[in-house]
């Protein structure tokens, strides 16, 4: 009877499974499975998923997914004992006071150009006196025949009408019915807020256009005969308002528009030079640069109250119950730093206002000496009546499970693009290994994607990372998000309908309710996967490799559950191809693509040692 | 049972002879408000046969055999000239151009619609009954598909049959609108079926089989 292996890679989101045959030293792979790690990594929680990704692997050699007693021997690997935790902070916000400017974009305003006049309600636009220009403002209960009539009739009455601002939608209503030609801003929510009688001025422009007026400080300051001191200040106004169609500037006695850095706490970076204090709200960029010039890191802390303080405490907390060690003990031990721009809503706008904000997206990643493996072996075992043990080294699994790769040799690194992390490898010639975990992989993209995106569900952001867009242009063909079309011979399914959809499957196609367009949601995603992945890799290349010169590195394979992701590995490949690298996603054992390296390698490792089975 | 059938004919018999009524005293009333509102009534002037158009900027709108004939609101007293107002002006805002087509061979919304996207010449079109159940469908769906469909005529208001015609515009624009949001009220049913019931029965008498589309030129009265 030649004896039945089991490797078991027990991931942060995926369990993986390797089914092989060991004779004299020899290993035939049987075959392979995974399944979604129940609980965290690590713990007795685990045991569940162990079981299904088990059952799935026998059920593939034709046995009962309860057969474990056909397996002689479980291996687990010693599991990196790394977590990781992402969070977003914004770190801008606008301010409108005194409701100074209208800077939305309704989709359909009414009319083209620019009028200037005091504002004045429909109700008393027949009693304003003649030769003075106004700003009409319309309530939504004014039906926009009649709205049309009223303004018509003041027209003819000699009153110049200069432009309107309405609140329901029927700004190209009201601009085919009446006799003049003018800028008509609609759907301003709250228009009661509409300052009455102060000096205004609406800009709206041809289809296909921007406004240009009302965002240049200097076509302000020429409209509201502004001194140099007041032009100073009407900039946030300008800047609030560039790239819209439309616009409605009113001048109050102090009113303004600011921009306003939210103070998002302080990181204390404790390095081999001391500690370092940055600010969240310096961005990125600054934060990046402390974090390099304090290497090694010791411990990170947030400051105590602040958002990034709560996060680093969560992850401190999370760690120490899962060893048992106390919180002190535990240490942040890498942090990435990404800025990111996120659609808020501006603080007393009128019309629902929305503006990009300047946020910052944070992974943090704690490390400690051990999780309490042999716990989860114990558990393992009694479950399934087999044998458990602790074998290796995740990473010297993984390169041994990477090496079965065609097309590899020693010395080899690897990354590992994983959910909750970016881990390296490298194996030297002599066999020696070094390996480095850092913060920040699949699901600080999601993180990024979601807050850029301004959507709530995770599942969401994690879908538009997985899967390429299109738009359904109708019934019988899409547009790729490459620009080729596609044609079905079916009609697709009517919620699809003019919609932006993710490539699920060939055939299948998932409806996203954005209305934003398909260009704008690819750069988010792929700028997202760069700056986590093409950064992280560089930066974990950067630290294993000899002198820290990644030129010396020969081969490169991307393993893990991000590498399978359809423009991340080329992303990378793509990268490193500039240092003269070969780097690519690994195909384990010719066949698994980038999956199973750790578990092929336990079983691997298991056969090597030649240890007895019974 | 008994009460309530009758309950239900006694409000049938009420709202026929409301009808009988012309509507022009309501409407004054409405104009006279210091806020004026809608147009109370229109006319409906047939002008043959209604062809495919071949204008991308064309919604239609088609109407069933009924609609402000034999009927002149719709289940919750909606005047069908707000009905019809409200959905060209929501058609008209987004820069596209509204059509009615009457279709009389048929008082089934779905089928009606799908005539309606066919006969327009962007492929999108509403179709409407005269008790208010609304759908917007595609020349390319099958006919009892829909992109959206508005099943319980009594929750539709005349915002909702604005917002109805601005995303059938949108639709025709090739932009991809939210749907327009639906109320729902479990109670409609119990209240409501047994009157859209008899409607339909009155509606069906407004058939006829033979009876091809017919372009429609709306004016309305003010």
């Amino acid at each position: 009877m030649v004896p039945i292996v089991a490797g078991i890679d027990i991931g942060n989101s995926t369990t993986e499974v390797a089914l092989g045959k060991v004779e004299n030293g020899q290993v035939e792979f049987l075959s392979s499975s995974l399944y979604q790690t129940t609980g965290l990594k690590g713990t007795t929680q685990n045991v569940r998923g162990v079981k299904m990704a088990l059952g799935l692997a026998l059920e593939k050699i034709g046995f009962g997914r309860e057969d474990f007693s056909k397996i002689d021997v479980i291996c687990i690997n010693e599991a990196a004992p790394v977590i990781g935790d992402v969070a977003m902070e914004n770190i801008s916000e606008t301010i409108v006071t005194e409701s100074t400017m209208i800077g939305h974009n309704p989709s359909t305003p009414g009319g083209v150009g620019v009028g200037k006049g005091r504002t004045v309600h429909i109700n008393d636009l027949l009693d304003v006196e003649r030769g003075s220009p106004v700003i009409v403002v319309i309530p939504s209960n004014w039906d926009y025949e009649a709205a049309s009539e009223a303004i018509n009739s003041a027209i003819e009455k000699g009153i110049s009408v200069e432009g309107a601002i309405c609140q329901g939608d029927d700004g190209v209503l009201i601009a085919n019915r009446i006799s003049k030609v003018m800028p008509i801003v609609d759907e301003v929510m709250s228009i009661e807020k509409v300052p009455l009688g102060m000096f205004a001025c609406v800009e709206v422009a041809p289809p296909g256009r921007v406004i240009e007026v009302l965002s240049n400080p200097y076509g302000i300051a020429t409209i509201f005969s502004l001194s140099p001191e007041e032009t100073k200040h009407v900039v946030p106004v300008a800047r609030a308002l560039i790239g819209n169609r439309s616009a409605v500037v009113i001048k109050t006695p102090s009113g303004e528009v600011k921009e306003r850095r939210i103070p998002a706490g302080e990181l204390y970076i404790d390095g081999a030079s001391g500690r370092r204090t940055v600010n969240v709200e310096s961005g990125a960029e600054a934060i990046m640069k402390a974090l390099v010039e304090s290497q090694p890191i010791k411990n990170i802390f947030g400051q105590p109250g602040t958002n990034v303080g709560g996060m680093m405490e969560r992850v401190r907390r999370t760690m120490s119950n899962l060893t048992g060690l106390p919180v002190s003990d535990i240490h942040i031990k890498d942090l990435l730093a990404v800025d990111t721009l996120v659609p808020q809503k501006v603080v007393g706008g009128i019309a629902g206002e929305f503006s990009q904000e300047h946020g910052v997206a944070l992974a943090v990643m704690v490390e400690t000496e051990k999780l309490p493996m042999s716990q989860l072996a114990e558990a393992i075992s009694q479950e399934t009546g087999v044998r458990v043990m602790i074998g290796g080294v995740e990473a010297e699994m993984a390169v041994r499970g990477a090496l079965t790769t065609p097309g590899t040799k020693k010395p080899l690194a690897i990354l590992d693009l994983g959910a909750g992390s970016t881990d390296a490898s490298l194996m030297k010639e002599n066999g020696d290994i070094d390996l480095i975990h850092l913060a920040g992989a699949g699901n600080m993209v999601n993180t990024i994607i979601a807050s850029e995106l301004g959507i709530e569900s995770m599942e969401l952001a994690e879908s538009i990372k997985r899967y390429p867009l299109c738009k359904v242009e109708s019934p019988f063909h899409i547009r790729q998000e490459d620009g080729r079309v596609r044609f079905f011979d079916n009609p697709l399914s009517p919620n699809l309908f003019g919609k932006n959809a993710l490539v699920v499957e060939d055939d299948i196609l998932m409806p996203l309710e954005l209305d934003i367009p398909v260009e704008r949601i690819r750069e988010i995603r792929r700028r997202a996967k760069r700056e986590v992945f093409v950064a992280n890799s560089m930066r974990a290349l950067e630290r294993v490799s000899p002198a820290g010169n990644v030129r010396l590195l020969d081969y490169v394979v991307l393993v893990g559950g991000s590498a399978l992701d359809f423009e991340i590995p080329s992303m990378i490949t793509d990268a490193l191809s500039r240092f003269g690298v070969v780097a690519g996603q690994g195909n384990i054992r010719g066949t698994e693509g980038p999956r199973n390296a750790v578990a092929t390698g336990l079983v691997l490792g298991f056969a090597s040692k030649g240890l007895p089975v019974k | 049972m008994v009460s309530l059938n009758e309950e239900v004919i006694r409000k049938v018999i009420a709202e026929v002879l409301a009808e009988m009524v012309p509507s022009s005293e309501t409407g004054k009333k409405a104009e006279s408000a210091s806020v004026p509102k809608a147009a109370s009534s229109m006319k409906l002037v047939e002008k043959g046969e209604a062809e495919k158009s071949s204008d991308p900027r064309d919604v239609a709108i088609g109407i069933s055999p009924g609609f402000g004939v034999g009927f002149n609101e719709t289940i919750v007293g909606t005047p069908h000239s707000e009905v019809l107002r409200q959905l060209m002006a929501g058609i008209e805002e987004e820069g596209l151009k509204p059509r009615v087509v009457r279709v009389s061979h048929t008082c089934d919304v779905a089928f009606i619609g799908k005539k309606a996207a066919e006969l327009s010449g962007s492929g999108i079109g509403i179709g409407v009954l005269s008790r208010g159940t609304t759908v917007i469908h595609q020349k390319d769906l099958s006919p009892l598909q829909n992109l959206e469909l508005f099943p319980q005529s009594p929750l539709l208001d005349p915002e909702t049959f604005r917002a109805i015609g601005r995303n059938a515009a949108k639709y025709a624009k090739g932009e991809s609108p939210v749907p327009v949001p639906t109320k729902n009220d479990p109670m409609a049913r119990p209240r409501y079926q047994g009157l859209a019931a008899l409607l339909h029965n009155k509606e069906m008498r407004f058939v006829d089989p033979k009876k091809g589309p017919v372009e429609i030129e709306v004016a309305f009265d003010r």
